[in-house]
């Protein structure tokens, strides 16, 4: 094993950090609406009227916030919002998929709200679609769902697990954006999960009760335990294929280093997207989400800046089929 | 071999529609029972039959199928409404679910214009306080307690945050009250009207015709 081709050692835990990163997401969708609560209390001068829960959402609100702010009712409105659309200390920064279907629901162009997802769309295209493991509050639970899933296969539950063909959510978003335009409303945010989550924490702490929204998240969670792991976002979400096709010539990528890879195929097994890393297969549905970087054994996966897929480099050096000379490569024959 | 094939793009699409139609579905079957046609119709006949329980919030556009069209329901108007007056039709009307309304008989808007400085969309555009056009607040003089004789109320001038522009009384010792064009339709006096039926509702402005405007206002 060369020492030359480790990769940089603090990439191997960015997977924990990815998990932190979707719970303080996920923490601060909880977050909002209860400190919107508190603003409202504190707007209506009315803390002799709260109920005994509302004066103790007061009482613990105020003492985490006190030493921070000063007038709660104008200071807290610094970050506001969910990741379909948010605003932060006056910078609003909307979703890709929100512009795209606004446009098909009114047929027209509104720059001021066209701009503010300028920021999400250069990440997309140089990171790819790393909104969908970083960042979309959904992914938290899908994982956690994958994870229930195999603690069920585990304990000797047969769930049957289909594949399909993963061209489909690109047919889901066309034909969302076309039903947009048709019915004049933009109905892809009723489908698109990360805007359910931000919009139904909203309905269920602020504004009495869930909405519609949970039923189709519940729905799509089912579909993941019960159809295909993590189908959802593999073969159906509109924005997944949106963030596909604009991260297809994406900057940062993952790369196999075939001197250390003893083909073990754990990384096939780890992909949520069902990519297959082992074969140097990523393509545009690579989340660079890191989970096979995180579980890899010899230290063999690495980033690397390109605008296509490293070529295929048949099997690993320290694996059994490798052999040196290289007269029969059995990985090139089985393709 | 080619009818498999066709059975399973017909099977594909099928899906593809069901998956699609999702929302639109779920969203008529769990419609509240004020919606259903039926209710509609009794409504239509009723005398305060040009009523809007759903306001749309301050500065939104003119008309509601732009404005359905021009929301994408992130939540943010209702995020950071001071006295959470923006509710969000969350279980109702297929092509409008998401969008946020104002119901003054619960709670009326207070015109602060955050929610119009927030909208990342046109939906709701930032508006001059005088011009913001919610609707116009109309009074049943048959049923309102000053009217009527029944004592003195004046809860909806006083609260009104327009002033005399909007609401004031008829003569300045009697407290029967007189809305005037200066009339936003926040919904506030509506929203503070202690009689139990509402005589006091907002309606369209456009939904007045003269000899209405003679006999109301």
């Amino acid at each position: 094993m060369e020492d030359a081709s480790r990769p940089f050692y603090l990439w191997r835990h960015l997977n924990k950090v990815r998990w932190v990163i979707l719970s303080l997401v996920f923490a601060l969708l909880i977050v909002i609406p209860v400190l919107h609560l508190y603003q409202t209390y504190v707007a209506a001068h009315a803390y002799d009227l709260l109920a005994p829960s509302e004066k103790r959402l007061y009482d613990i609100v105020e003492f985490a916030t006190s030493p921070f702010i000063s007038d709660p009712a104008n200071d807290l409105d610094a970050i506001k919002g969910n990741t379909w659309s948010g605003h932060f200390w006056g910078l609003q920064v909307s979703d890709p998929l929100a512009v795209v279907s606004q446009i098909a629901a009114g047929l027209s162009l509104y720059w001021p709200f066209i701009l503010t997802a300028l920021i999400p769309l250069v990440l997309t295209i140089i990171l790819g679609r790393f909104f969908c493991s970083w960042l979309c509050p959904a992914t938290l639970i899908y994982e956690l769902n994958s994870n229930l899933a195999a603690w069920l296969k585990w304990a000797g539950l047969k769930l049957p697990s289909f594949q399909f063909d993963r061209r489909f959510k690109y047919g889901v978003l066309a034909i969302g954006l076309v039903l947009s335009s048709l019915a004049g409303s933009v109905l892809i945010a009723t489908i698109y999960p990360p805007a359910i989550i931000g919009r139904e924490l909203y309905f269920v702490i602020a504004s009495g009760g869930f909405g519609v929204g949970i039923i189709i998240f519940i729905v799509t969670l089912l579909f993941d335990l019960l159809v295909a792991r993590r189908g959802f976002c593999r073969y159906l979400c509109p924005g997944g294929a949106l963030y596909s096709l604009l991260g297809r010539y994406r900057l940062v990528r993952i790369r196999r280093i075939v001197e250390n890879c003893n083909d073990c195929a754990k990384c096939n097994v780890v992909c949520e997207f069902g990519l297959d890393p082992l074969r140097d297969d990523f393509g545009q549905e690579c989340t660079n989400c890191a989970a096979c970087m995180a579980i890899c054994p010899t230290e063999a996966m690495t980033f690397i800046l390109r605008l296509s897929d490293y070529p295929a480099q048949g099997p690993g050096h320290l694996g059994k089929q490798y052999q040196p000379e290289g007269e029969v490569d059995l990985g090139a024959a089985a393709e | 071999m080619k009818r498999r094939h066709l059975l399973r793009l017909l099977t594909y699409g099928a899906t593809l529609l069901g998956f699609s139609a999702l929302p639109y579905g779920v969203s008529r079957l769990l419609a509240p029972a004020e919606n259903k046609p039926s209710d509609r119709a009794i409504k239509l006949f009723t005398r305060r039959q040009d009523r809007r329980e759903y306001l749309r919030p301050p500065g939104a556009l003119k008309n509601d199928v732009d404005f359905i069209a021009a929301c994408i329901g992130c939540v943010l108007c209702g995020e950071v409404c001071p006295p959470r007056c923006i509710k969000f039709h969350v279980r109702d009307g297929g092509g409008k679910v998401n969008t946020p309304y104002i119901n003054p008989s619960q709670t009326g808007c207070i015109l602060c214009n955050k929610c119009m400085e927030v909208c990342p969309t046109e939906a709701l555009t930032v508006t001059k306080r005088q011009n913001i056009n919610m609707g116009i607040a109309r009074i049943d003089q048959t049923a309102c307690y000053p009217w009527v004789d029944k004592g003195i109320c004046g809860a909806c001038v006083s609260i009104c945050p327009l002033g005399k522009s909007a609401i004031a009384y008829k003569h300045w010792n009697q407290y029967q009250p007189i809305v005037k064009d200066g009339c936003v339709g926040c919904g506030l006096c509506v929203e503070v009207c202690p009689h139990p039926s509402l005589p006091i509702w907002i309606a369209d402005r456009k939904a007045y015709s003269p000899a209405e405007k003679k006999k109301l206002l």
